[in-house]
């Protein structure tokens, strides 16, 4: 047989969105494969750097386009880290609250694109039928159904909306039954099974090595999620347990993801509580000027006048519904971060895409590619 | 595990490959190294101390010099770490960390494109996110979006 590298992408209906994978193939055997990203870059590291504060919170939405929210927050952290800033108990909630919902609705568009790539219709429609009473949900308190703009350096933007938590519990009530329906459609389908088992297997230690996180890493049996690990916001005082599989492959990484989706309804649950049961404020009072909190606007001077910036470097991490996302962001004591560095977790997943693809055949590239959950607006920021 | 812990553990190895451990906030600490005793730094941190997954590594411009800075993750500690050296603007060379972290393999082309930085013995340093063939590192200082000036007087006549 003859070998040679053909190009998947950029516009394949395998990639979900634009990036190029080059495969080196004999046959249908996969040899070598290069992905080749960057289609989507922005530099929104580099924007970061031209912009105030709260301002770099816009560019987060559009980093990663399915899980804005927990991006706003993974950013948010970071620089009032940087900015010695401390955040109101609820808003903290709030954000957590967000966080799941965000699990939500990427993980449902996550199973819905993924499985119309491996041959089943339907689960499609039901799927992007039940992300949208997610995305009903966040338009009601931030008026965004896709781009938020939802946090601030300090709190949130504002608070939810009368009424949100009883709507919010019967969206929890309405999806729990709907994950148990997309089980009946896959797991229950021969075509799911012949498509998935054994297929992308990705050894714990080699996991570890590439520096893979996220439902990819427990599916290979490692116990790692940093809301339980190293808990921010108010995940250490929910009770959840941490999704895990141990047969590596494309079906525990399905696994994996709707166990996630189960517990993210039950910290939904808790946090819906909470709120209910402890009104207050959801900003911090006491914000410098010119950091254009709401409801303050900066005034001229405030731009012009460069005095007393306190300065620091700040570091955050969160588990973002595709895995751990960081950043570092270094105030040198100017409206502007000085610079903004993010850690993509599908930017490592890919990495390690050599380690998953070689040795398996042209037409499992959809499902394995599919199970990693690429968002390339992340990889390439 | 504490600053103090790490310098215990790390400064009778390198010597004077270490220049401090100071305290960094949500970290066990932040290792400031020389770029010559860099790999045996990753092997200390990944094989001694048990950190075996490599989370990020990125570059700052500091203008006359520049910062490589890696975050490393110990599973069993549950915490991280901050390692950071400097190298000259004029040579802007430091040791790939490729061969201890296998996934330092895409971060160092993403830092090497971005900041400018040369990691030596790296088995694939290509251009990642921008195209081949670009000239430009566009997350240097000198790489301007647009030019102060315009900006003060946009200010002013708002």
């Amino acid at each position: 047989m003859s070998e040679m590298w053909i190009n998947m992408g950029p516009q394949h209906p395998m990639t979900h969105g634009l990036w190029n994978l080059r495969v080196h193939i004999d046959g249908e055997i996969i040899l070598d494969v290069d992905p080749e990203m960057g289609y989507l870059h922005r530099g929104i590291e580099k924007i970061s750097e031209d912009r105030h504060y709260n301002e770099v919170i816009t560019l987060m939405d559009r980093t990663c386009y399915v899980a804005g929210l927990a991006w706003e927050h993974l950013y948010i952290m970071a620089a009032e880290d940087a900015l010695h800033i401390e955040v109101p108990e609820r808003a903290l909630w709030i954000r957590t609250l967000n966080d799941e919902f965000q699990r939500i609705a990427s993980h449902i568009m996550w199973f819905a694109a993924f499985v119309q790539d491996i041959g089943l219709m339907s689960p499609f429609l039901y799927g992007m039928r039940d992300r949208d009473l997610v995305l009903d949900l966040f338009q009601s308190f931030t008026g965004g159904r896709l781009t938020y703009e939802y946090n601030r350096a300090g709190g949130v933007r504002n608070d939810l909306p009368l009424g949100f938590t009883d709507r919010a519990r019967k969206v929890c009530d309405w999806l729990l039954p709907r994950f148990n329906e997309y089980d009946a459609l896959c797991l229950g389908s021969d075509i799911f099974h012949r498509r998935c088992d054994g297929l992308g297997v990705l050894s714990a230690q080699d996991c570890v090595d590439y520096g893979v996180t996220g439902p990819m890493l427990r599916s290979a049996g490692v116990r790692r999620d940093l809301r339980k690990d190293r808990p921010y916001a108010s995940y250490d005082k929910v009770d959840f347990d941490v999704a895990m599989a141990n047969t590596a492959d494309v079906t525990g990484r399905y696994l994996v993801r709707m166990e996630e989706l189960r517990q993210s309804v039950r910290i939904v649950r808790q946090c819906l509580d909470w709120l209910d049961r402890h009104p207050g404020p959801v900003m911090a009072d006491r914000l410098p000027r010119w950091l254009g909190a709401p409801y303050a606007p900066v005034g001229r001077e405030g731009y012009l006048l460069k005095r007393n910036y306190p300065t620091g470097v700040g570091f955050s991490s969160v588990e973002e519904p595709h895995g751990e996302a960081q950043a570092y962001v270094v105030n040198t004591g100017g409206e502007h971060p000085y610079r903004v560095k993010f850690r993509s977790p599908v930017f490592a997943n890919l990495g390690a895409a050599k380690k998953y693809m070689i040795g398996y055949r042209v037409a499992d590239i959809p499902p394995i590619m599919g199970s990693v959950d690429i968002c390339v607006g992340e990889v390439d920021r | 595990m504490l600053a103090e812990e790490l310098r215990a553990h790390l400064a009778p190895k390198l010597g004077e490959g270490l220049l401090g451990v100071e305290p960094f906030e949500r970290m066990a600490g932040r290792v400031r190294f020389q770029r010559a005793s860099a790999l045996a730094l990753f092997r200390e941190i990944h094989d001694g101390l048990g950190y075996t997954h490599l989370s990020m590594v990125g570059g700052i411009d500091w203008v006359d010099h520049r910062e490589v800075f890696y975050v490393a993750w110990s599973d069993p500690r549950k915490e991280y770490v901050l390692l950071s050296t400097d190298v000259p603007a004029d040579d802007p060379h430091v040791e790939s960390a490729a061969s201890i972290w296998p996934a330092a393999n895409w971060h160092e082309r993403e830092a090497f494109e971005l900041v400018g930085v040369i990691f030596d013995h790296h088995p694939d340093l290509r251009r990642l996110l921008t195209p081949e063939g670009y000239e430009f590192h566009p997350l240097l200082r000198s790489f301007k979006l647009h030019e102060p000036e315009e900006l003060e007087v946009k200010k002013r006549n708002v």
